[in-house]
């Protein structure tokens, strides 16, 4: 690499990594800061001060359990719906086949915001407003791309001959089903259930339209502890937000690696 | 006994697809079908009325917030679109380890909560925040003024469609082969000319169908507008939820909800169309 090119290549990777990380290295660093005050850019004295603030804090606490608890049920409920529904997809041939596909994926189609108003002035008839249920259903909504798309590909994977040999040895078809087919497709359901459940630990939007204030999750609380509490709180909820964001990437990239993630992506 | 059998296979995906079918009812259809009765609806008589749409097509601080979504929106897709192209013909065509590198770096921000993201950024460009604080260590008094104005929400915006709209039009760059390349250098065409005439028509689709999906996110924004936008002019994404949540007009925010949704299928407009194009460009 000739000199001008090495400057060229290193100001792209550095205007690049400040811009798109930068933001994200200052927040865990104030996580851990105790003293933050202007001029100083690196915060005078660290510690754990406000980690024990926020843990004593009660409905941080509470916001923590709920979150854990909405993802765990929305990805139970999303896969009991949306499992059979792949299944159906990717193995049967049948009139309006394309037309289910399409409508599955709809929810993305629509701008978020404008479809979670529509969804809770249905929800107040239906008094769901500011239920587990309400919220739990909107989080299935809005990760059904994942729970339906990836199993669908991997139904596909499976061999039909292996499915056809356990049969014709007695097998009956639900045998089949649990002793072929879902272990065969079970890395990829996998991958979708974390997916989905990342999905629903991020949600904001719906859970803050549909659940707020009897339903706060970490993520609907950042929105008041971004508007009025101190730096360092907010800190700490990024990195309780951002930690299984990171170890779940890390799973999926030891199971399928990186290519997979690639592709997941652009189903978002 | 035979026929039934038949039928009874016959049904069998049809019950599969009905759980995830009746919640795409109950929770899609069903919300979008009222939404559209009530906003044509008088929100003390029920009788019907085009006076929601009215407000918000009529009133100036309305006209105001739509054009002020819509530029957003654009910006942020002609500049996403711009600097992702950028980036992504700088990976394409310098293969060695810091373009490696910047491919491995676009792809975790994907994976980052939004809100954590909107926080950490405000703590870079508000006043007095990260930005002010360096400036002053070289003797310099300054405010970047991003919070509450549009210049904030644009590059806020940014930082979610680069990398997406990057990887996108990576995906379409790296389908050019490389003799392909060569064999036009070797006739002697220059750089310019081969960005005209071999990269932008096999990847001007790609190009399209990035900034519709940009476009779509942007639009219907909540999260980003409501933390760091201004109260006045608002994008709409947010006056829809005060609307909802303050005000509790239904069918006024009912009328909102079909105006984004018609903003919005503009791009699925562009999408289709695109789609539809058989590589005339060739």
């Amino acid at each position: 690499m000739s000199r001008r090119k090495f400057i060229l290549n290193f100001s792209i990777l550095f205007i690049f990594t400040f811009f798109m990380y930068g933001p994200l290295l200052n927040t865990i660093m104030l996580a851990f800061a105790t003293q933050y005050q202007a001029p100083h850019i690196i915060p005078s004295a660290f510690g754990f001060t406000w980690w024990k603030n926020v843990f004593s804090q009660g409905d941080l606490l509470q916001a923590f359990f709920n979150s854990f608890l909405i993802a765990i049920l929305a990805t139970i409920v999303s896969m009991i719906i949306c499992l059979p529904a792949a299944y159906a997809i990717a193995r049967y041939e049948f009139k309006g086949r394309s037309w289910f596909l399409f409508s599955f994926l709809l929810s993305n189609a629509f701008p978020k915001i404008g479809l979670y108003t529509a969804i809770g002035i249905i929800f107040y008839k239906l008094q769901l407003m500011g239920t587990l249920t309400g919220v739990v259903l909107i989080n299935v909504l809005n990760t059904m791309i994942f729970m339906i798309w990836i199993p669908i590909g991997a139904f596909q994977n499976v061999y039909k001959q292996q499915e056809e040999a356990a049969r014709d040895v007695g097998a009956g078809p639900i045998r089949t089903f649990f002793k072929i087919t879902f272990p065969s497709a079970l890395p990829a359901i996998i991958v979708a259930a974390m997916y989905t459940f990342l999905g629903a630990l991020d949600e904001s939007q719906g859970t803050l339209l549909v659940g707020f204030p009897q339903i706060k999750t970490m993520a609907t609380s950042m929105y008041g502890i971004i508007l009025d509490q101190s730096p360092m709180v907010g800190a700490i909820f990024a990195i309780l937000l951002i930690v299984p964001a990171i170890l779940i990437l890390w799973i999926c990239y030891k199971f399928l690696g990186k290519k997979s993630i690639l592709q997941q992506l652009f189903v978002k | 006994m035979n026929e039934s059998r038949g039928l009874r296979k016959a049904i069998i995906p049809y019950i599969y697809v009905t759980p995830a079918f009746l919640l795409i009812l109950l929770l899609i259809a069903y919300p979008i079908v009222t939404s559209i009765q009530l906003s044509f609806q008088d929100s003390t008589t029920s009788h019907f009325t085009i006076a929601n749409y009215q407000y918000f097509l009529t009133n100036k601080i309305q006209l105001f917030n739509i054009g002020y979504t819509l530029f957003v929106s654009i910006a942020t897709v002609l500049l996403s679109l711009i600097l992702g192209f950028i980036l992504a013909l700088y990976i394409r065509f310098n293969q060695n380890k810091i373009s490696k590198a910047v491919v491995a770096l676009t792809v975790l921000p994907q994976f980052i909560p939004g809100l954590v993201a909107v926080y950490s950024f405000m703590m870079v460009v508000r006043n007095g925040g990260v930005l002010s604080r360096i400036a002053l260590k070289f003797g310099i008094q300054y405010n970047p003024n991003m919070l509450y104005a549009a210049k904030g929400l644009i590059s806020m915006n940014l930082w979610f469609n680069i990398p997406f709209a990057t990887l996108l039009l990576l995906a379409s760059l790296s389908s050019i082969k490389d003799a392909s390349i060569e064999s036009a250098r070797d006739i002697g065409a220059k750089k310019m000319t081969l960005l005209k005439d071999i990269i932008l028509p096999s990847t001007y689709k790609q190009i399209f169908i990035a900034g519709a999906f940009v476009f779509m996110s942007n639009v219907g924004a909540f999260t980003t507008p409501f933390l760091m936008g201004a109260n006045n002019p608002q994008m709409l994404g947010v006056v829809l939820y005060r609307e909802f949540n303050e005000n509790m007009n239904y069918n006024q925010a009912a009328a909102l909800s079909v105006i984004l949704f018609l903003l919005c299928s503009l791009s699925a407009v562009v999408y289709i169309i695109v789609n539809m194009r058989k590589e005339k460009w060739r």
